[in-house]
C-alpha cells in the first residue's frame, strides 16, 4: 500500500552534497615515505545534489553498493557531518547545527561502531543515556522495560559488553539508542551480525515503530528481506546519486516487469514445448522455473496447466537481489 | 549548568567504576600513584641538602610552587588532559566520534571529560597535604584576598592549559594524530614546576611572554605570597582569556571539517 502523502514531512534534503579531500599515497614504504614530503589531493564526490525526503510514520530503505554514499547521506541528515553544500530539515532543525532539543528528537545507530562502556553492563550506559536525555524516571523505566523485552537482553544487562558477542552488542546498542523514544531514527545496517530470530524481531519492532505515525525511520542495509519486509519506499543510491526513489512496486515495474513461475511436473515434460512460453531460469526433471512478462503472468500460467499434467504451479517476483544487482552493475559516474 | 554538573559527576562514577573493573590493575595503579609522589618528594629534598635557594626563591617557597604545580597538573590530568590529547585523537581516527555527536550534550564537554581519570586523586590528596605544609611553613600573613587571587590563578591556569590542550587536539581534526605534539607539551609543562627566575635571557622571555608557562604555578604561587604586580596579573588573566577564545574558535572550525570514516 503507497504511503500517504499527507503525512507531515520529519525530513527534508535539497540539493544534498558531500565532498571528501584525501591525500593520495603509493603503495609500500617508499611511498609512505614521498607522502611525508609530497602528496597528491584528490576529491572524491560522494554525496552528488540528492533531493530526498521522509514522511513521519514512514519507513524508507536505503541501499546502494559498497561507497555509493549511504552512510554519508545519514551522518549529514543526522548532523555527524556537515554538507559541502545543499540544505537539510529535519523536524524543523539544520542537523549540522546540533541543537539541543534536534539532538533529543533523533537516534543514529551505527552497524560498526560501538557506544557502550566496553567495561561495563550495558546498565550502565543505558542510565548514562537517562541523564543526557533527561528522560523522566517512569518514562524510563518503561521504555527500558519495553526495549529490553524486544531485543530479549534481560539475562545479559549485568555482562560487561566486552564479554558480549557482536549480536548481544548490537541488541544492546539499539536499545540504548532508542530509550529517549526518538522521532527520527537513522538505522545503518541495523541487522548485520544479528542471527535469524533476532534479526526477525528487530524487523517486527522497526516496523511496529514506525507503524504508529510518530516515527520516520531510514535505514541501510545490504539484507534484502530487511527492505523487502520492512520499507514503505526504496531509495537506490549509486555513484552519490539517487538512481531510484519510489515503492517495491514500482522498482519491479520499472527495472524488471517480470515473473517467476514455479511448476512442479506430475510427469515428463518436454523442453521445446516450454521454451517458447519464457527463459528458462531452472529446469529439472521434475521442476522448472519460468520468467515471463509480467503481464503474460496469467495466460501463461493458464496455458501451462491446460498443456501439461502438473501437481504444482506458483507464481512468485524475481528475486529483490537481482533487480538491485542489475542496478549496480550500470555506468552511474 | 546544573545538568552538566550532574553528567560530571555520573561521568566520575562511571570512571571509578571502569578503573574498580579490573582488581589487580587497580590496586597496582594505587600503589603506582603513591611511589610516584613520594619520589618526586624526595627528589626535591635532595636538591635542597646541597642548595638553600633556586632563583630566588627558598624551599619552602619552591615547595609551594611544586604543591601548586602538580594540583593543577593533577586536575588537568584527572579531567581533560587525556581526554583532549590521546582519547580524542583515537575517536577522530576510528570514527568512533559519530556517537558522541549524536548526543545531546555540548561535543566540547564529552571530549574534554568523557574519562574522568580518578585513579589521580591518589595522587592529588597528598598534593593538598603538601601545600598545607608549605605554607605552614612559609610563616606568611596571607590575606584573604591574596588566597582568592591564587583561587582565581589557579583557575586561569587551567584554563590556559585547556586552552593549549585543545588546540593542539583539535588539529587532529585535519592530521587525524596529534598525539605527538600533545606528549611534547606535556613535557614542556613540566618547567612550570620550577621557579622561572632559573632561566636567562631568551628562555625567561619564552617561558613567560612565548609560551607562559609562568602561569601555571609561578603566578598563583606570587599571589599567595604577595609578589605578584597588578600589572602582571592582567597580563596573566588577558592571555588564557583570549587563548580561550581561540581554542574555542579553532574547535569549531575543526568540527565542522570532521569527516568521519566510512562504515
Amino acid at each position: 500500500m503507497p504511503f500517504p502523502s499527507t503525512a507531515p514531512l520529519a525530513v527534508s534534503a535539497r540539493n544534498l552534497t558531500k565532498t571528501y579531500w584525501f591525500h593520495e599515497k603509493a603503495p609500500g614504504l617508499s611511498g609512505a615515505f614521498k607522502a611525508l614530503f609530497r602528496s597528491r589531493k584528490k576529491c572524491i564526490q560522494a554525496v552528488q545534489a540528492i533531493d530526498f525526503d521522509l514522511r513521519a510514520g514512514e519507513l524508507v530503505g536505503f541501499i546502494g553498493p559498497n561507497g555509493a554514499g549511504k552512510t554519508t547521506t545519514l551522518k549529514m541528515l543526522s548532523g555527524i557531518l556537515c554538507p559541502t553544500a545543499g540544505t537539510i530539515d529535519v523536524l524543523g532543525h539544520v542537523p549540522h547545527r546540533r541543537e539541543k532539543a534536534f539532538l533529543k528528537t533523533i537516534a543514529f545507530v551505527a552497524g560498526q561502531r560501538n557506544r557502550l562502556f566496553w567495561d561495563l553492563p550495558a546498565e550502565e550506559y543505558f542510565h548514562f543515556c537517562r541523564v543526557v536525555y533527561e528522560i523522566p524516571d517512569e518514562r524510563y523505566a518503561a521504555a527500558k522495560r519495553r526495549l529490553v523485552d524486544m531485543a530479549d537482553i534481560g539475562d545479559i544487562l549485568t555482562v560487561p559488553q566486552r564479554k558480549l558477542s557482536a549480536g548481544q552488542r548490537k541488541r544492546c546498542e539499539l536499545v540504548a539508542a532508542l530509550l529517549h523514544d526518538p522521532r527520527v531514527i537513522f538505522l545503518d545496517e541495523p541487522t548485520n551480525a544479528l542471527d535469524l530470530v533476532n534479526a526477525r524481531k528487530l524487523r517486527e519492532f522497526i516496523r511496529a515503530k514506525a507503524r504508529d505515525g510518530r516515527h520516520g525511520i531510514i535505514l541501510t542495509s545490504h539484507n534484502m528481506a530487511d527492505i523487502s519486509e520492512v520499507c514503505d519506499r526504496l531509495v537506490i543510491i549509486h555513484g552519490g546519486k539517487i538512481v531510484f526513489n519510489g515503492s517495491l512496486a514500482s522498482l519491479y515495474e520499472r527495472f524488471l516487469p517480470r515473473k517467476q513461475i514455479r511448476i512442479l511436473f506430475d510427469g515428463p515434460w518436454a523442453r521445446d514445448e516450454l521454451a517458447p512460453l519464457g527463459d528458462l531460469v531452472r529446469a529439472d526433471a521434475q521442476e522448472v522455473v519460468l520468467e515471463v512478462a509480467a503481464s503474460a503472468t496469467a495466460g501463461t500460467a493458464a496455458l501451462i496447466c491446460s498443456r501439461f499434467s502438473i501437481r504444482d504451479i506458483t507464481i512468485r517476483e524475481v528475486p529483490l537481489e537481482q533487480i538491485i544487482e542489475s542496478i549496480y552493475a550500470q555506468p552511474h559516474r | 549548568m546544573k545538568r552538566h554538573l550532574r553528567l560530571f559527576m555520573l561521568l566520575c562514577k562511571i570512571g571509578l567504576m571502569r578503573q574498580m573493573a579490573y582488581r589487580p590493575h587497580f590496586f597496582l595503579m594505587v600503589f603506582g600513584k603513591v611511589v610516584r609522589m613520594a619520589l618526586l618528594l624526595l627528589f626535591f629534598q635532595a636538591v635542597f641538602l646541597k642548595i638553600d635557594r633556586l632563583g630566588q626563591w627558598t624551599f619552602d617557597q619552591v615547595l609551594l610552587l611544586f604543591a601548586t604545580f602538580h594540583l593543577v597538573d593533577y586536575v588537568m590530568s584527572i579531567t581533560f588532559q587525556r581526554n583532549l590529547s590521546f582519547h580524542l585523537p583515537a575517536l577522530i581516527q576510528s570514527g568512533n566520534l559519530d556517537s558522541r555527536l549524536t548526543l545531546p550534550v555540548q561535543p566540547l564537554f564529552m571530549a574534554s571529560l568523557e574519562h574522568i581519570d580518578m585513579m589521580d586523586f591518589i595522587s592529588f590528596l597528598p598534593c593538598l597535604g603538601l601545600l598545607g605544609y608549605a605554607l605552614y611553613r612559609l610563616d606568611v600573613a596571607f590575606t584573604w584576598l591574596h588566597a582568592l587571587m591564587y583561587g582565581l590563578l589557579i583557575v586561569n591556569a587551567l584554563v590556559f592549559l585547556f586552552a593549549v590542550v585543545l588546540i593542539i587536539a583539535t588539529t587532529s581534526f585535519w592530521t587525524t594524530q596529534s598525539a605527538g605534539l600533545a606528549r611534547v607539551f606535556d613535557d614542556l609543562t613540566r618547567v612550570g614546576r620550577y621557579p622561572l627566575d632559573i632561566f636567562e635571557g631568551f628562555w625567561k622571555f619564552f617561558f613567560i611572554y612565548v609560551l607562559p608557562l609562568a602561569l601555571i604555578s609561578q603566578v598563583p604561587s606570587q599571589a599567595l605570597l604577595g609578589a605578584l604586580s597588578p600589572g602582571f596579573l592582567l597580563y596573566a588573566v588577558a592571555c588564557s582569556g583570549l587563548l580561550a577564545v581561540i581554542a574555542i574558535r579553532f574547535w569549531r572550525t575543526g568540527l565542522n571539517n570532521y569527516s568521519s570514516t566510512s562504515s
